[in-house]
């Protein structure tokens, strides 16, 4: 089916990145060998971000129709953005250590991917202190809604407060030919692998509603 | 500096790694579990 | 018209019935300004150096008091089940909103109108500026917006008002952001022109989310 689809595109996507990474793209010059960390630090950061946008567009669709297959999506691409942001958040730290010697520093990148760590942090901690389903929901939408709305400017805010990371070298024209491929080539592993998970994760919420419903029926 | 930052560099991708398996594996784990249950309760309602 | 005549009611009634009992304003001033004395201890400062973390201890008190405040909008609303009353009518959703909102910064602008000359008087600092104070009412303004959709929403869980501040904390970072570093930077000397970046982020941050929330506070209060 269409998870074995992905699993295998998954795969050999992600093992065309690790070669790429590990073996053609050449040493960076100023940086060493740490600054391959980039390639999937930047990717899992890109795939948080399309996480929390489906998360975004699944709570309007909920709102819209009413249908809890929607809630399943936004809630199970909230859950894989908040693993993929605590991602960051780590290969973050660890490029930060051997770069400017210390595990964390407050700079635009790393303070801003905290806030939103903190922010579908809260996404999930709204949803455990509901038990009706229905209103779990719908409150749920709302705060992935006013969460995706705020990232922007939460970003814009932290970057004009402060200035060591590196900034965007992509947007800047800065990355030689062969980076830019393999970053490519990084981020579509991680999109197959995040659709993979989404599907799985969606196919999981299925199951476990089933399974609430024939519990209903039995208790009649 | 640059075998030290290799040390960094492996520990990234480690954790990167094993934090996308684990996931995988839990994933795995609870549809199996959920599966079983599933399947019990519908053999539990066919006898009844 | 109607709509904001019934704004207008909703705030109005949170006002009066909170300057009847004074119940939430008193403790609320009294923690901010202990927020004040506090850091007093807590940062033993040189007269130059508290200039550098000043505004910064001004919203920290400005955001826990603003948290406090927020709350009181709709936990007697939901202890009393007023709402229903106030639903009836088509208009009464968005209105509901505004007027929640109104009444807390209300309620926010009045605490900073104390706040600010105590701030000038225990510490010395010249915080009664124009420029300060602009920056603050912008600032403020963001937090009711989102936090009164946010208190409506806090209520109607579990936890009820203590998940307020994790909800919603972590949103405006923005606000906190800007409101501090203009406020320094007005501290310091700035003009008007300095502070152009920050204000542009208060304003763009104040238009996005009094629209975002107020086309969604219908579905938090549906029921």
């Amino acid at each position: 089916m269409r998870p074995r689809i992905l699993l295998v595109l998954s795969t050999l996507l992600i093992l065309a990145a690790l070669f790429m990474v590990f073996v053609y793209v050449p040493t960076d010059a100023e940086q060493g060998n740490i600054q391959r960390i980039f390639y999937f630090h930047v990717s899992v950061a890109w795939i948080a971000f399309l996480a929390f946008f489906v998360t975004f567009v699944a709570g309007i669709a909920y709102l819209a129709k009413r249908n809890p297959f929607w809630d399943m999506v936004a809630s199970a691409s909230a859950e894989i953005g908040l693993v993929f942001t605590t991602l960051i958040l780590i290969t973050g730290s660890i490029w930060a250590r051997p770069m400017w010697g210390v595990w964390w520093t407050w700079d635009a990148r790393l303070t801003s991917s905290l806030v939103l760590w903190l922010i579908y942090l809260s996404y999930f901690i709204v949803r455990s202190y509901i038990t009706d389903e229905e209103r779990k929901a719908r409150f749920a939408a709302v705060v992935g809604i006013i969460g995706f709305v705020d990232v922007p400017i939460v970003a814009l805010a932290i970057q004009f407060s402060r200035t060591q990371h590196p900034s965007a070298l992509i947007f800047e024209g800065g990355l030689a030919g062969s980076m830019l491929v393999t970053l490519l080539v990084s981020i579509a592993a991680f999109t197959a692998l995040y659709l993979l998970f989404l599907a799985v994760r969606v196919h999981l919420k299925e199951d476990e509603s089933e399974l609430n419903s024939l519990k209903e029926a039995m208790r009649e | 500096m640059n075998s030290n930052n290799l040390g960094y560099l492996f520990a990234a991708y480690s954790i990167i790694w094993l934090v996308v398996l684990g996931y995988v594996f839990t994933l795995i784990r609870r549809e199996k579990a959920l599966r079983k249950e599933i399947a019990a309760l519908k053999e539990g309602m066919k006898k009844a | 018209m109607k709509f904001w005549s019934r704004v207008a009611a909703i705030a109005w009634k949170d006002v009066v019935s909170e300057l009847r009992t004074r119940e939430i304003i008193f403790s609320v001033l009294v923690f901010a300004v202990l927020v004040l004395v506090i850091f007093n201890f807590a940062f033993d400062l040189a007269p130059d150096q508290m200039l550098q973390i000043v505004p910064g201890i001004l919203w920290v008190a400005f955001a826990f008091s603003g948290v406090l405040a927020l709350n009181r909008a709709f936990i007697p609303e939901k202890e009393e089940n007023c709402l229903e009353g106030l639903m009836g009518c088509p208009v009464g959703r968005e209105a509901i909103y505004v007027g929640k909102a109104l009444g807390s910064l209300f309620f926010m602008v009045l605490v900073e109108a104390v706040i600010l000359p105590v701030f000038a008087l225990l510490f010395n600092i010249a915080v009664l500026q124009l420029e300060v104070i602009v920056v603050t009412l912008l600032a403020t303004i963001g937090f009711v917006a989102v936090g009164t959709i946010f208190s409506a929403l806090a209520v109607n869980t579990r936890a009820r008002e203590m998940v307020l501040p994790i909800l919603f904390l972590p949103i405006i970072t923005p606000v906190i952001i800007s409101a501090v570093k203009a406020s320094s930077l007005v501290l310091v000397g700035s003009g008007w022109g300095g502070l152009t970046s920050w204000l542009s982020i208060l304003a763009a941050f104040d238009v996005i989310f009094l629209v975002v929330p107020f086309l969604v506070f219908p579905y938090v209060i549906e029921e």
